[in-house]
């Protein structure tokens, strides 16, 4: 079964980019607005995805990171990828030690590196494409 | 139907005379220094009693002959019982576990006490109504407003008044010999019952003049904490007008560089073929827009992390012992896609010592420094980074570049603040021209200094000096 994709940013832009480019790639996509549409479609386990790429301000300064915090909790194994436009600037925003485990990837979405980095993340759970 | 309130009163704005001396007490801290400040001037007093000590037992003779001729114990037992308590109030402070029975304020609190019932012991023995040595109680009243609540102080106050009207008492009421001083003047005895009268005046007056002290020196003091308070508190309101500020420059930088994200997305998307075949010319007139708005997208993040660096706020800016090594490790790493394109080598040689500076701070500085070296420099020559180490505490890491350099009436300039250029722009035409700004500002919060040499057409070298550093082996 391909792997799903979960991915929550409130540009449509960017959510149409990624989408084609993982759907090309044989990824199942979904694509979410805002981080509460996501944790709605959480409510039923069945749709838990693999991988959820988050955007981190989508309708708060920091709505992905609490996001991120709530998500993590319950289901720790899920992958997470930050994809954002200010990068690492918003490192200091993350809790300290965190620094190993999360990974953060700068906007524009780069396809070559966002399916690396993807695989990357999926090889971890066993569900790489 | 939602109803909300706004308001954007002022907090906080209370008048000095609706303050309350409870609240406004010391800090532990504070306590504790002055605690320090305490003994210390209790030993050079312990040291000044030694000396008249020494003084009277030596010269005994030559005092004698000016009429002091009395030799008591009671200076010895006074300096004995002020060093055994100056020993057991550091062994509080430093050794014991601070707990119920063992605060600043107790070990404050037994300081006052004790030096208290020293005083009246000297008060007794000098003279309680005919010499001015009770005045000395005034600098305990002081003390003690300084150190304590309120009515703390005015406890002390009170068993101030209480232990001096003891001392006259007993010196006046209950012991029919003459005191010390009595003794001097010899020639002029008073009838036992003026004595008396003049002893109860005495004691009236002293007390009078205890609580209008009291008053005076608490009121000075509640004025004093209230101000410190005040700025306290304006100091922590500028601590989070400043994460304000940089939550603000988050989010402006956000909108700013999400459109270009958004432009720049789609045009990978077709450089990469996911919207079908292109043309060469195509793909190089995307190539040339991608590059204006990647420049564009460096300048807004230069300008937030200028703005960060500035402010200073945020947790992460705390120092601790880095490598040096793995700092340079790291900037390499993020710098090897632009060292390729230039066909640069770089040539790293580098001994490993670790420094105290703020991680992050140090790695940007870093960053653009080497960043800048192999920007400028001519396609093909090399970058070489090194160690200097001057000696045990002091070493140089100098970055190299054999590139346009720097004309000479520049040089003084180029950490200026939107410095620019033509030279530069030129070679470069993706510079912000902030570059070394952030450099400058990253080395002043980290109090690290930067030599730069240069000559125009053959190269750079940039020599940043740690002053403060430990060895590492390898």
């Amino acid at each position: 079964m391909a792997p799903r994709i979960a991915h929550v940013d409130d540009d449509s832009d960017i959510r149409e980019s990624v989408s084609r480019i993982l759907k090309k790639q044989g990824y199942e996509v979904d694509s979410y607005l805002s981080m509460q549409d996501f944790i709605e479609s959480l409510q039923d386990e069945s749709n838990l995805p693999d991988l959820a790429i988050l955007d981190v301000m989508v309708e708060s300064m920091d709505a992905g990171l609490t996001t991120y915090a709530q998500i993590h909790k319950r289901y720790p194994k899920l992958q997470t990828i930050f994809l954002t436009s200010l990068g690492d600037m918003i490192r200091p925003y993350f809790e300290d030690g965190s620094h190993e485990w999360v990974c953060i990837m700068e906007k524009p979405v780069e396809p070559v590196s966002l399916l690396a980095t993807i695989n990357d993340r999926l090889r971890n759970t066993g569900a790489a494409a | 139907m939602t109803i909300t309130e706004f308001s954007w009163g002022k907090p906080g704005d209370q008048s000095l005379f609706g303050m309350n001396g409870e609240k406004l007490k010391l800090s532990d801290d504070v306590l504790i220094t002055n605690i320090r400040w305490f003994i210390t001037f209790r030993w050079i007093l312990i040291a000044i009693l030694v000396f008249f000590e020494i003084l009277m037992l030596s010269a005994s003779d030559i005092l004698a002959k000016v009429g002091i001729t009395e030799q008591q114990k009671w200076p010895i037992a006074i300096i004995i019982v002020l060093i055994i308590a100056n020993i057991a109030y550091l062994f509080a402070l430093d050794y014991c576990k601070s707990g119920k029975y063992n605060s600043p304020t107790i070990n404050l609190w037994a300081q006052i006490i004790v030096d208290l019932i020293c005083l009246s012991v000297v008060v007794h023995y000098i003279g309680s109504t005919s010499t001015p040595i009770s005045f000395f109680y005034v600098l305990h009243i002081a003390l003690a407003c300084i150190f304590f609540s309120t009515r703390e102080s005015l406890y002390v106050t009170i068993l101030v008044c209480v232990m001096d009207a003891i001392v006259i008492a007993i010196d006046n009421f209950l012991i029919n010999q003459a005191p010390l001083s009595a003794l001097v003047k010899g020639d002029y005895i008073l009838s036992e019952s003026a004595r008396r009268d003049g002893a109860i005046i005495w004691m009236l007056f002293l007390d009078i003049l205890f609580l209008v002290v009291w008053y005076v020196v608490s009121r000075l003091s509640l004025i004093v904490r209230n101000h410190e308070r005040h700025l306290s508190h304006a100091y922590k309101q500028i601590k989070q007008a400043q994460v304000e500020k940089d939550q603000y420059a988050l989010l402006i930088t956000h909108q700013l560089k999400s459109p270009l994200d958004a432009i720049r997305s789609k045009i990978n998307l077709i450089k990469e073929g996911y919207l079908g075949e292109m043309t060469p010319e195509i793909s190089e007139a995307l190539d040339q827009m991608d590059f204006r708005a990647k420049n564009m997208s460096g300048l807004i993040l230069d300008l937030l992390r200028l703005e960060r660096l500035k402010t200073n706020c945020l947790d992460t800016a705390k120092s601790e012992s880095i490598a040096i090594k793995t700092v340079l490790k790291k900037c390499i790493d993020k710098l090897t896609p632009l060292i390729n394109t230039k066909k640069i080598s770089l040539h790293v040689s580098v001994e490993n010592f670790s420094c105290q500076c703020i991680p992050d701070q140090l790695e940007i500085l870093f960053e653009n420094i080497i960043s800048n070296a192999i920007t400028y420099s001519h396609e093909g020559t090399s970058v070489e980074i090194i160690s200097e180490i001057i000696s045990n505490h002091q070493a140089n890491i100098i970055i190299t570049d054999h590139g346009i350099g720097i004309e000479s009436k520049e040089l003084p300039n180029i950490f200026n603040e939107y410095f620019y250029s033509p030279r530069a722009a030129l070679h470069n035409k993706a510079t912000s021209g902030i570059g070394l700004s952030i450099v400058k500002i990253a080395a002043e919060n980290n109090k690290l200094k930067i030599k730069v040499a240069s000559e125009p057409g053959v190269g750079t070298s940039f020599t940043v000096v740690f002053d403060n550093i430990q060895l590492l082996k390898e």
